[in-house]
């Protein structure tokens, strides 16, 4: 195991240092020079020169990478061409507000998914279980800025129950930040949710198929306890693979959703940037969203291997 | 006093019958073999008493175990005696065990199941495996199934299926999926340890090697039963009398002898005597089902044999 997460730890580096070169390379590649656009279409060329010069444009792109890259390693993004404003500190803030977004709205499906698509597989001769199952489709179809859209209305347009959007922290008033955080949390939520219970659903039918449970039952458990004792984390391991992709998608689905509630987050910042032609910006915040996805994968692969002692030879 | 009583045990998938009216017995300590082809039933009858058949499969007639209804009951009402009164091993070790779960905890988890606390069960669980003659009985525990080869998974089965010292158990072809050197080890292993068993397999020299009495199955009905030694040197149904014939060695370039025409699929075996389309003997009078007589050894045949 030690070996493993070593080797399966390189990966995760190496993986790192390669998104860094084609995130870097893609922004230099991307037209508009960041002392022009400061400057504005009147400047002279002296002027730009200068200012090419004190942002260190001028030198380069390896000069240019290894020095931002450097930074990277010691958590510096640079500092902003628009605002001369440090980067890091406002993706740091920002990363907190995305991931609680994230990891809600995947809980709010987990806590969905698992029991209804268990009892979906469990009841899918039943016309119980076939409902969950076309509700599980209708869910699908939806997207997430959708399905908040439709809650906005419902709930807070029409009922008046919570906000709209908005974002209180945490440390300012814990309620309002729970009461914000709940539509946004249910948009992403529900629509992964409905595509988890689908997987969940087939993992376990898989599982009841599967001689041990018969085997367990012949040891005096009943179809319930058996499957309860050995089918579910036999049936967690398939659905591990989709939650790692999940939470992928949803971190990208978070900076919609962000949109719609109007939330501080890592894709409002993204937005932003573009908006502002804040091209250092930019490119640390999807610096930052691809290592998370990588990161996200390293512990997929970790917790398959936790889970199956099969995959440790 | 018999440890198992069957009477009239029908097995049905919907309007198909796939075994019908079994009747058997099993005394405490007493062997029992049930042969036949694939497609015969033995399986259903075995699964149908441990109360594990398919989803839409039922059975019907009666199974008394020690004073206890098998057949015919909830689950909730069944369930304590499966791993405690009676145990199943499985033709295929490969995928019994869950793959997830230490051995030793799966040996330990039927004892725990049935009231055994759990650190007994732990040490007990070593101690079945030693019984069962895997080496280093310890070590095998903290393994997982994938480690070990399929005889060493099926003498697990075999330990899990003996923990609770049950009065019967029932082998649905345990050495089947083996290699023959194996097989011949895990057979004698059954023979030494088994309390009653029930033996289900269609290789008649292993019938012969571990039990002292003999069912023989064809289309979901039991045609011929009797002591082993009477039923192997005079069957007396045609059905029975062309399985030893086929599994007899022949010399060298005669043809191998065979039952004519094969299994018809379930629900598609003629009316009456169900042997009939492929028996050499048949006559009319076959259209009429044969009843099972005879005390000791029993057959069910028009024109029997010897």
């Amino acid at each position: 195991m030690t070996f493993y997460l070593l080797k399966r730890l390189a990966v995760l580096l190496a993986g790192i240092a390669v998104a860094a070169v084609v995130v870097f390379a893609f922004m230099s590649l991307l037209p508009g020079d960041p002392a022009e656009i400061a400057l504005g279409v009147n400047a002279t060329p002296e002027a730009v020169a200068a200012l090419r010069e004190q942002f260190g444009t001028d030198r380069p792109p390896v000069v240019q990478f290894l020095d931002w890259s450097g930074g990277l390693l010691q958590g510096d993004f640079g500092t902003s061409y628009v605002t001369s404003s440090p980067i890091g500190p406002q993706i740091g803030d920002r990363l907190g507000v995305t991931a609680v977004l994230v990891l809600g709205g995947m809980a709010v499906a987990l806590v969905l998914a698992v029991p209804l698509g268990t009892f979906a597989a469990v009841h899918h001769r039943d016309p119980l279980g076939a409902v969950i199952s076309a509700a599980s489709q209708v869910g699908i179809a939806v997207p997430a800025f959708l399905a908040g859209i439709l809650l906005v209305y419902v709930f807070a347009v029409q009922a008046q129950a919570l906000p709209s959007g908005g974002y209180v922290p945490f440390a300012e008033d814990p309620g309002e930040w729970l009461r914000g955080l709940l539509l946004p949390w249910a948009s992403l939520g529900l629509v992964q949710g409905a595509v988890l219970t689908r997987y969940v659903r087939s993992a376990v039918l898989d599982v009841m198929r599967e001689d041990y449970l018969r085997t367990a039952r012949a040891k005096g458990r009943g179809s319930t306890g058996a499957l309860w004792r050995h089918g579910l984390r036999n049936a967690s391991v398939p659905v591990v693979t989709v939650l790692g992709l999940q939470l992928a998608t949803l971190l990208i689905g978070a900076v919609v959703v962000e949109r719609v509630f109007v939330i501080p987050g890592l894709g409002d910042l993204l937005l932003n940037g573009v908006a502002g032609r804040d091209l250092l910006l930019v490119q640390g915040v999807v610096m930052v969203l691809v290592a998370a996805v990588l990161l996200i994968n390293f512990v997929v692969d970790v917790a398959y291997h936790l889970l199956d002692p099969r995959l440790l030879r | 006093m018999s440890t198992l009583k069957v009477e009239g045990l029908s097995v049905r998938a919907g309007a198909l019958e796939l075994v019908r009216e079994v009747s058997f017995a099993i005394a405490p300590g007493e062997r029992v073999g049930l042969i036949g082809e694939s497609g015969s039933g033995k399986s259903l009858t075995a699964l149908s008493l441990m109360g594990l058949l398919p989803e839409d499969v039922t059975a019907s007639g009666t199974a008394r175990l020690g004073g206890r209804d098998l057949v015919g009951v909830p689950e909730s009402r069944v369930k304590d005696l499966r791993g405690r009164e009676v145990s199943m091993v499985f033709q295929e070790p490969m995928t019994a065990l869950n793959p997830l779960m230490r051995v030793g905890a799966q040996v330990a988890e039927v004892m725990t199941l049935h009231g055994t606390p759990r650190h007994d069960a732990r040490e007990r669980a070593v101690a079945l495996l030693d019984r069962v003659r895997l080496p280093e009985p310890a070590q095998v525990a903290r393994a997982y199934p994938h480690q070990l080869s399929g005889g060493q998974r099926q003498r697990v089965m075999l330990a899990i299926a003996l923990a609770n010292g049950p009065g019967l158990l029932i082998c649905d072809e345990p050495t089947t999926a083996l290699d023959v050197t194996v097989q011949k080890q895990m057979l004698e292993l059954i023979d030494e340890v088994a309390p009653a068993l029930l033996f289900i397999t269609h290789d008649l020299a292993v019938v012969a090697s571990v039990c002292e009495r003999v069912l023989v199955m064809y289309g979901g009905r039991v045609v011929e039963s009797g002591p082993i030694r009477e039923v192997f040197t005079r069957p007396r149904h045609r059905y029975t009398e062309g399985l030893l014939a086929a599994s007899r060695l022949t010399p060298r370039g005669t043809r191998l002898p065979t039952i004519q025409g094969s299994v018809p699929p379930a629900g598609r075996f003629p009316g009456g005597c169900v042997f009939r389309n492929r028996c050499p003997h048949a006559t009319p009078t076959c259209e009429a089902a044969p009843a099972l007589t005879g005390e000791g050894h029993a057959f069910a045949c028009w024109h029997p044999a010897g």
